[in-house]
């Protein structure tokens, strides 16, 4: 019985086939490679801050269909991943690391809170990967990391658009009396600083600073010590413990809430249902005032985004619920930019494409505004420069890589939809800037 | 000086949830000599049951004997079919202390998906507003108070005048011999089970009501505040951790009215480690209800 021996082209698709059956990523710096890309999503997903985490994770389900649906990154499909920090720097490292150390076909990173940017931003830096973080903390305002990336304001201007919510915001006579009830976690207590400064310069008291322990099983003697020093607001972000509080207020109160003000992170579908179930939907809708970046929900951008999110449902149940979050419109666009940069520059080398995002963001001298990633690979095969303005709107980065833009003043409808109820003017927005220092 | 009064009010609820939690925890491991460190996923599933009761419609003090029950079964069948089998294989301490936290993760990563990450609450848990001399409480922080108080008589009476009292208190002390002496020493554990799990159960309903607002992440911190008062009082003695409950429930409160609110859990904890450097052995060992028959 003879052998039949194979030819050396057989063999050689043979070889071709097998390495494209292993699927994996080959940059090359002078093209996009192959495989899949991940995004790696590094947030919060258990312990107080667990609220977090699922929110940039919607954002990431959202945008990869954007993204596959549309030929991929140069062919290869962008999925999502979920790396778990518990909201504790010291368990964000070891994530951090892991999540570098085992995927190699990391295209961007998304998420990294206040409750672990300090450790884990830091380490992304240096293995070169573009990241969207959603921390407000000032050190990031002039930061040296080149792959860092802010698509929100700093906590300062968080901080300063609840002031201005308590005295310039509609509906009621200016608070003068506040007090601050923020989580005892680095990210909640970056407000306590410039929200002081800016209401005592603008003629307001601080009645009480309570930093509350997140977690704890009551608040019982903080709410007794709260209320003994009599505020006309409360400006707040405590999440994962505002309905214990809140309800432990109303409860000492005789049944009545006092007016609390949110920061922009109060803007979630999990605290609109925590507080909800505690207080009630009426006291909720009365009392409650929060602050957000001036969103539209609307256009060829958001309808995608919304599309997409909604389908994502499939994968995340809870998905939809982010329709209005503003972190995860964000994320979203973070990471369509981001694939846009790669294909402008055709390269899945973050060392060539990282500089490129803020080209696609801002936009250069006669770019073409693109809303789509479609519409984006369209104008950049065609050889036209572009903006990418995406479901969160414009963004502005400045040479920090900190993008800004305004506050809206807004509350919730009883199905938890954020609406708005007023915008701070620019007289009066730098009035506050100015107070906080 | 009223904030003090006040923190002194909230003091006696939040001892008499710990109480509760802490008792049972204590006996579990003084008469089965099992640290179950799932006492607090229990806890907080059997707060779970007393909510989807209570979402039903039904009053949730019906929620709080569905979720005593819920904790009183589930102990149960956790010890007879985990716990149990690995005993009889001679594990050691340390080897069971691994199970119960293996079986504890098992428990939150198996409810994560039936409840959700989120926080809930029960309906209408607060009751009126009562007023006295600075003490403000709710009717059903009273009724919780109350019921801790019942609870705590009931134990003593149990361990002191029944024969099953009597019964624990002697395999406590000597398994063997009590067999030997005619003892149904498993029967009595099975009985343990139950009782201690029907605490751990309602101990979880009064801590969620007291919380307003919980989550499945609670669970681990109801563990450690029952595991805390249990140490402090000694390991395996009922009248012990119902002190330890009244020094970290009192200590937890008065601290937040004293000092910085976001400390008051490591004063309390502060104090059990520099009661645990006097007296390693807790406050009450080798004197309570537990201790070897004298």
């Amino acid at each position: 019985m003879s052998r039949v021996k194979p030819s050396p082209f057989v063999s050689a698709v043979g070889a071709i086939l097998v390495l494209a059956a292993c699927g994996g990523s080959t940059p090359t710096g002078g093209g996009l490679g192959t495989g899949d890309l991940l995004v790696g999503v590094i947030a919060p997903f258990t312990g107080a801050d667990a609220g977090l985490g699922p929110a940039y994770y919607a954002a990431c389900l959202a945008a990869a269909p954007s993204i596959n649906a549309n030929g991929g990154i140069g062919g290869r499909n962008v999925k999502c991943e979920q790396f778990d920090t518990r909201g504790e720097p010291a368990d964000a490292v070891p994530a951090a690391n892991k999540m570098i150390a085992s995927n190699s076909n990391l295209m961007a990173v998304v998420g990294c809170t206040s409750d672990e940017a300090a450790t884990v931003a830091p380490i992304i830096d240096r293995a070169h990967i573009p990241m969207f973080c959603m921390t407000g903390q000032s050190e990031f305002n002039k930061t040296p990391l080149k792959y860092f990336h802010r698509l929100v304001p700093a906590d300062v201007y968080d901080a300063f658009a609840m002031v201005g919510s308590a005295l310039f915001g509609p509906g009621h006579d200016p608070y003068k009396k506040a007090a601050l009830v923020f989580g005892d976690d680095i990210g909640s207590q970056a407000f306590v600083a410039p929200a002081t400064n800016a209401f005592t310069h603008l003629g307001g008291t601080i009645a009480i600073n309570q930093p509350i322990h997140l977690g704890a099983s009551s608040y019982r003697t903080e709410v007794a010590a709260m209320l003994k020093a009599k505020p006309d607001v409360i400006l707040t972000e405590a999440l994962g413990s505002a309905g214990t509080y809140l309800k432990e207020v109303k409860t000492q109160n005789g049944g009545k809430m006092i007016p609390f003000i949110g920061s922009s992170a109060t803007i979630d579908p999990t605290w609109f249902q925590q507080v909800r179930d505690a207080i009630g939907i009426d006291d909720l809708l009365k009392y409650y005032g929060g602050v957000d970046l001036g969103y539209t929900f609307s256009g060829p951008a958001y309808s995608e985004f919304l599309a997409n999110l909604n389908a994502a449902a499939s994968t995340f149940k809870d998905a939809p619920k982010y329709k209005q979050r503003g972190s995860t419109l964000h994320l979203y666009d973070g990471i369509i930019m981001t694939a846009l940069a790669m294909v402008a520059t055709n390269s899945a080398d973050a060392k060539v494409y990282n500089s490129k995002i803020l080209d696609i963001a801002n936009g250069t001298s006669g770019a073409t505004v693109v809303n789509t990633y479609k519409d984006g690979v369209a104008a950049l095969k065609a050889g036209k420069s572009i903006r990418f303005v995406g479901a969160g709107g414009e963004n502005n980065f400045d040479k920090y890589n900190n993008s800004q833009s305004g506050y809206i003043l807004v509350g919730y409808d009883k199905d938890g939809n954020e609406v708005t109820v007023g915008h701070l003017t620019p007289d009066q927005t730098s009035k506050l800037i100015a107070a906080g220092g | 000086m009223d904030l003090y009064v006040a923190a002194f009010g909230f003091g006696l609820v939040g001892m008499s949830v710990i109480a509760i939690a802490a008792v049972g925890f204590t006996m579990q491991f003084g008469i089965t000599n099992m640290i179950n460190l799932a006492y607090g996923e229990v806890m907080i599933s059997s707060a779970y049951v007393a909510y989807y009761v209570n979402k039903a419609g039904i009053t949730i003090w019906v929620g709080m004997i569905a979720g005593a029950l819920f904790g009183a079964v589930f102990s149960f069948l956790l010890n007879r079919f985990v716990y149990a089998p690995f005993q009889r294989k001679g594990t050691s301490h340390i080897g069971m202390v691994i199970v119960s936290l293996a079986v504890s993760l098992m428990i939150a990563n198996l409810l994560l998906p039936i409840v959700g990450y989120y926080s809930v609450s029960y309906q209408d848990t607060t009751g009126g507003l009562l007023r006295a001399g600075g003490i403000v409480l709710t009717t059903n922080q009273i009724a919780i108070i109350g019921v801790a108080v019942v609870l705590m008589l009931l134990i003593h009476g149990l361990l002191r005048y029944t024969r099953l009292g009597k019964a624990m208190r002697a395999t406590a002390a000597n398994p063997t011999l009590a067999r030997n002496c005619g003892i149904p020493t498993q029967r009595v554990i099975d009985s343990v089970w139950l009782i201690t799990g029907a605490l751990c159960g309602l101990a979880g309903v009064v801590a969620a009501m007291d919380s307003d607002s919980f989550a499945i992440s609670n669970g681990a911190g109801f563990l450690i505040t029952a595991l805390a008062a249990a140490v402090l009082g000694g390991a395996g003695q009922p009248y012990g951790a119902m002190i330890g409950a009244v020094i970290i429930g009192m200590i937890t409160e008065l601290s937040a009215a004293a000092w910085a609110p976001e400390y008051k859990e490591v004063v309390a904890f502060g104090i059990l480690v520099l009661v645990m450097v006097l007296r390693p052995q807790g406050l009450l060992s080798k004197r309570g209800a537990l201790a070897a028959a004298g």
